[in-house]
């Protein structure tokens, strides 16, 4: 082992300034208590505790069908394939549905676009199904309204729209749905000046743009990321929100698999302002201050046209805005791997994009990597025809304006003076708003859609790619099908379902051959949830390099100077179409780890400059606008901007006042009446007719308030305790990296192994037999996008406990990703490392346990009995990796309809009770039972924890550590595997592996 | 003459006295009645339908599993849908000697024998919004029967009946002879100790292992 210095890791700039991750004691609650009060008290609880135990059982009613219905047996599980509606990417998803409710989603495994994973919005998304807030009926001005009352309405407003032939317009976000395509163009068809919009909040409209210069068509391509051996990122954030994550994520993934000699490994670079999660991920990350996107595109294109003989296809311009010695030599990498590399931006700029497809061109990623003969659907917004629309709505020209599937009032700067004054211009406007939300607000008529669950659809995601969505439960309220509502008022009503089976028949029969009958094909889909069709020669024109040079050019720098505010979707929130969803507002930003919040991030630099700490409220304004947000320290930030992330302060979040348990120091998540953070996207603007996510030129000042924020990476530190530590800044080996040509050298580089356990007073476990349940985690896989916490909550019914509990360490996810920073020359780097119960042989909770609540099970399970467990807590201070979590209170849920949620294979945790992970032993059970029921052996490989299952880059690995054959095991035997914290002698049974990167080369 | 104020004292004391025996009346039958927390042993809650296991397990010697079908592949035995009761009662709808007698009084006055129908019975068809005839009832929505559960866990136990019918444990081992059962009622007591106490004995049949005592068998 080469004899380097150690990497310091630290969670938190406090801890990294030397304070050590020292917990705060919590404010003492001072109750005085008289010895009347406490009488009062004894005596009411001995006689409740008496009563209690009197009572007999309640009566429980059952109420089985009346008619059995065939194939559904009550306590039975039953999957469907669907497509999860969460956002425009398409993936595929299992849902679940026991006893008639949908409980819980999960990737389909043989998803084209997925590959069996699932995002954190995605699992959450069903969530939303049991919101009791969700509309229940049309409304016709504001109040309930009968259907055909509402459709009365609209039908004669629309017949006078036509009659004076004014324009009708349908405002959408991208639409995937063939059949909703047709739909809306069938309606639109009626008269005379009718033009769907389609835009995306999260935009990505230059790229089309540039595409429809540079190759004639206005496509976005599909990225393999699997095919790349060298992938540069320009402020893409394409591991955690930009265009098809899950997709990405597998795909990037599966370039890093080290497989073969010399091992496979892309290499990443990531020039990014802010900290994003793909620059977290990246091998090497660059700042790069915002607005110079294009220049460096242009730079690059440079420089590998001089590789390639080519002449430079950008002029003199401003110097590189990086270092050029360091941009050659990834011009160099890039040209070596030409054909199997790319560079992808993220900017809505199209200079940028121009550049960016110039590049790609002389790589020849066209070819491979890039793929426009398939390309993608996931994205069709177009920013010059909204901003048209946004001229025909202030010049009142527009008779008629449905707006479904997005919230432009909240998502979108003002088409004029404000959304209300320039809404009022526009005859009518019909929203198909699932909630009273900004936009449906101000709109006439609101005819709510389904939730994706309750309806038939389908979807397009990639050329050759179609997938069908379809209901699994009826729907809850009164709600309409927008399929069926444009149906209704283009004249021919029509069923959802009669519509995508139609659109099947016509357009998708016919481009597959394996199904000779169209019911066939259409089952055997539906079953599948996708097929996979065959794709016409499509004609790509080769790229016309002079639509590149003819285009304005980057400019020399930004258009304005001082603090740049750059406008970023965050992970679970994205541009908030999730809003109002307690499990993804709860679920920590994977690199800031905040909770229940947004807030302007700093650069440490920058806020020092500027006088500003973390927490201090600060107002943020342009000659324009002005707004207030906390303030936020984010290490590795560009410094000189400020980041804040959309989708927040959205209507309808106020309702998470009560979010939380109700006592005498209990803070509401929001303040009565207010919402859960402060909506940014009136700072959106358009920039050569593009929706830009960067202002410049904005001011900051501190208003002198403060606002505390709750982050989990505060606390759960599994640093010696500075007191105990042998020497000062005695660190542990939690996480471990290498690089892929140490790796290469010496499969267990990075991994030292560690001088032999203090000698134990356990009996050794080797002899043991049986089973052994265990788990891998492959670091080099993780990319910490949460996807796992999210779908351990949906699993194991875990509780939102709201803001002030977590900013009081008392988070329930039994799941979290641990997020470190260590300090190298250029900067930081992080690493992710999911933290979940160790499953300990000689468990350290087990041993402190009063009431043996907490025991080791025969299959080496560290089972936690809640029906035992007196809530003693020495579990919890005795555990090494904080992993246990204690019910303070009885954690209700706000929303008592979202009840419908809760897995009935999982005990609901009391008040005063120990929970932590269980290796999804429900799960464990049913397979085994079932395996005893069919009388066949257990097929351990066929258990898939909740977090295994979503995990787009398959990091964890489950199974039988006892048996030799299986996956788990022989990654338990990879050089590259260690155990968190093994010289303390617990035996855990989570093994990790080293996390290789091409960092450092 | 007695002193009014002592006289009211001397009420209030008899009242309260009285209100003490009474109270103490009505707290000691369940005191009495009283078993171990949660142990329903002998529950036999009155049911909607007066279905009877002894006339359909005992006399007529139908299967358990015909009815439970749910047994062998869920974790609930399930009660069956109604759909399962027409099966027979779509023409077995009075009982036998009843229909006997029917038949030949009908005989003897040489008319069409009516069509009987039990108070019981007729319920179903109530609850499937059927008229007597068995076609659908315009006036009558189909609505569930809902039935008192009799055998309840607490929500910290789970219990799957899977493992044990696998296993080649008949019913009446853990739910006692309800072939016997005019109304159904609680056999075993279902506390942790019984199960435990089972579970120590019983080598399932074909294995070597004892069943798992495991905590996490049956508690996550």
């Amino acid at each position: 082992m080469s004899q380097k210095a150690r990497k310091r890791y630290w969670k938190s700039l406090k801890e990294r300034a030397g304070a050590g991750a020292r917990e705060s004691r919590e404010a003492e609650v001072d109750v005085a208590m008289s010895r009347r009060s406490f009488l009062k008290a004894v005596g009411f609880s001995l006689s409740a505790a008496t009563l209690s135990a009197c009572s007999r059982s309640r009566v429980f009613k059952a109420a089985p069908h009346l008619v059995a219905s065939e194939g559904v047996v009550p306590g039975r599980a039953a999957w469907y394939a669907s497509t999860c509606g969460g956002c425009s990417a398409g993936c595929g998803a299992l849902v679940k549905v026991r006893d008639g409710r949908p409980i819980k989603l999960e990737g389909s495994p043989a998803h084209p676009i997925s590959r069996g994973g699932l995002c954190a919005v995605g699992q959450a998304s069903i969530l939303e199904l049991y919101d009791s807030r969700r509309l229940k009926s049309a409304l016709w001005g504001g109040n309930p309204a009968s259907w055909s009352d509402v459709d009365a309405r609209i039908l004669a407003a629309l017949k006078g729209v036509k009659t004076r032939g004014s324009s009708v317009r349908v405002l959408t976000g991208t639409v995937t749905s063939p059949s909703l395509e047709h739909a809306i163009a069938r309606f639109l068809a009626g008269f005379s000046d009718g033009k769907h919009v389609v835009y995306d909040a999260l935009s990505t409209s230059a790229i089309l743009e540039a595409h429809s210069r540079t190759h004639g068509e206005r496509s976005l391509p599909r990225y393999r990321f699997e095919e790349a051996d060298v992938i540069v990122g320009i402020d893409a954030d394409f591991l955690g929100t930009w265009i098809s994550p899950v997709e990405y994520s597998a795909g990037w993934r599966s370039g890093r698999t080290l497989e073969g000699t010399p091992p496979r490994m892309s290499y990443h670079v990531q020039y990014e302002a802010r900290m994003s999660l793909t620059g977290a991920n990246a091998d090497r990350r660059v700042l790069l201050a915002p607005g110079f996107e294009a220049l460096l595109a242009e730079h690059l294109a440079n420089e590998v046209a001089a590789r390639a003989g080519a002449p430079a296809p950008f002029g003199a311009s401003a110097p590189c805005p990086v270092d050029a010695r360091q941009l050659k030599d990834l011009a160099g990498r890039l040209w070596a791997s030409r054909g199997r590399s790319f560079v992808v931006c993220g900017t809505n700029n199209l200079a940028a994009q121009l550049a960016v497809n110039q590049v790609n061109h002389l790589l020849g990623s066209y070819r491979r990597t890039l793929d426009l003969q398939k390309p993608s659907f996931q994205r069709r917004g177009d920013d010059s025809t909204l901003r048209k629309l946004f001229d025909e709505i202030s010049g009142g020209k527009v008779g008629a304006l449905v707006i479904h599937g997005c919230n432009p009032a909240a998502e979108l700067p003002a088409a004029g003076a404000s959304w209300q004054e320039a809404l009022g211009r526009v005859g009518l406007v019909v929203a198909t708003s699932s909630h009273l939300d900004e936009t449906s607000r101000l709109a006439a008529a609101v005819v709510p859609d389904h939730h994706y669950l309750e309806s038939w659809a389908d979807a397009q995601p990639a050329a050759g790619v179609a997938a069908v969505v379809q209901p699994v439960l009826r729907p809850l309220g009164d709600t309409r099908s927008a399929l069926e509502s444009f149906a209704l008022w283009t004249g021919k009503p029509q069923s959802a379902l009669d519509m995508v089976r139609g659109t099947w028949r016509a357009s998708m029969h016919a481009r597959q051959s394996s199904e000779a009958s169209f019911d066939d094909f259409w089952n055997r889909t539906v079953q599948d949830g996708f097929a996979a069709l065959a794709v016409g020669g499509r004609a790509v024109r080769p790229f016309d390099g002079g639509a590149v040079r003819s285009a304005s050019r980057a400019s020399a720098g930004p258009p304005g100077t001082g603090l740049a505010l750059v406008l970023y979707p965050k992970v679970g929130m994205l541009e908030g179409r999730h809003a109002q969803n307690p499990w993804l507002q709860e679920m920590p930003d994977p690199v800031s780890k905040v909770v229940w919040d947004n807030y302007a991030s700093l650069s440490p630099e920058t806020a020092r400059s500027l006088g500003v700490e973390q927490g201090d409220l600060v107002r943020l304004s342009t000659d324009a606008e002005s707004l207030e947000l906390p303030a936020f320290l984010q290490p590795g930030q560009k410094d000189g901007t400020v980041c804040a992330a959309l989708g927040y302060g959205r209507d309808g979040t106020e309702r998470f006042f009560d979010v939380g348990p109700d006592w005498i120091s209990g803070k509401p998540t929001v303040p009565h009446g207010g919402r859960v953070g402060r909506n940014v996207s009136r700072f959106l603007s358009f920039v050569d007719g593009q929706l830009s996510c960067t202002t410049w030129s904005v001011r900051l000042e501190k208003t002198g308030g403060t606002q505390a924020l709750a982050c989990t990476q505060d606390y759960h530190s599994l640093k010696v305790p500075e007191r105990l530590a042998e020497h000062p800044g005695e660190t542990r080996d939690i996480v471990r990296e290498t690089t892929l040509a140490e790796y290469a050298a010496d499969a267990s580089s990075g991994n030292p192994s560690e001088p032999s356990a203090l000698a134990t007073l356990w009996p050794t476990s080797s002899g043991k037999t049986g089973r052994r349940w265990g788990m891998t985690v492959d670091l080099s896989a993780c990319t910490g996008c949460s996807s796992c916490v999210i779908a351990c909550q949906a699993e194991n019914n875990i509780p939102v406990v709201g803001k002030d509990e977590v900013a009081r360490r008392r988070d329930m996810h039994w799941m979290r990703i641990d997020r470190y920073y260590a300090d190298i020359e250029a900067g930081i780097e992080a690493v992710h490392q999911p933290m979940l119960c160790q499953q300990c042989g000689h468990a350290s909770c087990e041993t402190v346990c009063p009431v043996a609540a907490t025991v080791g099970g025969e299959e080496g399970l560290n089972q936690q009995v809640y029906n035992r467990c007196v809530g003693t807590r020495y579990c919890a201070n005795n555990c090494p990796y904080k992993v246990r979590r204690f019910n303070w209170f009885e954690y209700r849920r706000a929303d008592a309809q979202e009840n419908m949620v809760l897995n009935p294979d999982v005990t609901i945790r009391s008040r005063g009770v120990m929970e932590k992970c269980s290796f999804c032993i429900q799960r464990i059970q049913e397979a085994k039972i079932e395996a005893k029921r069919l009388g066949v052996p257990l097929g351990t490989e066929d258990i898939l924890t909740a977090c295994q299952q979503s995990c787009p880059t398959q990091a964890i690995v489950f199974g039988d550590l006892n048996d030799a054959k299986s996956r788990v095991a022989a990654r338990m035997k990879d050089p590259r595997r260690y155990r968190v914290l093994e010289e303390i002698g617990v035996e855990p049974a989570i093994g990790y592996l080293t996390k290789v990167s091409n960092r450092r080369v | 003459m007695k002193d009014p104020a002592s006289f009211s004292s001397r009420a209030l004391t008899v009242a309260l006295a009285a209100a003490l025996v009474l109270s103490l009346a009505l707290v000691a039958r369940p005191v009495l009645d009283l078993r171990g927390s949660g142990n329903d042993q002998g529950h036999s809650p009155e049911q909607p339908i007066a279905y009877s296991h002894r006339l359909h397990a005992g006399e007529l010697a139908i299967p358990c599993l015909y009815c439970h079908f749910a047994a062998e592949k869920s974790r609930s035995a399930g009660i069956p849908p109604l759909s399962v009761c027409m099966n027979c009662h779509a023409r077995v709808t009075a009982p036998f000697i009843d229909v006997r007698a029917e038949d030949a009084a009908a005989l003897k006055e040489k008319r069409k024998p009516r069509v009987l129908m039990s108070e019981e019975i007729r319920k179903i068809y109530d609850a499937l919004g059927l008229t007597s005839d068995g076609t659908p009832s315009p006036d009558r929505t189909p609505s569930p029967v809902r039935w008192n559960r009799v055998h309840n866990l607490p929500d910290f136990v789970y219990f799957d009946h899977r493992p044990h019918v696998a296993a080649g444990l008949i019913c009446q081992t853990c739910h006692g002879p309800v072939e016997t059962m005019e109304k159904m009622s609680q056999h075993s007591d279902l506390s942790m100790g019984w199960c435990v106490n089972c579970h120590r004995r019983t080598k399932p049949a074909g294995t070597v292992r004892r069943a798992s005592t495991d905590c996490a068998t049956c508690h996550y």
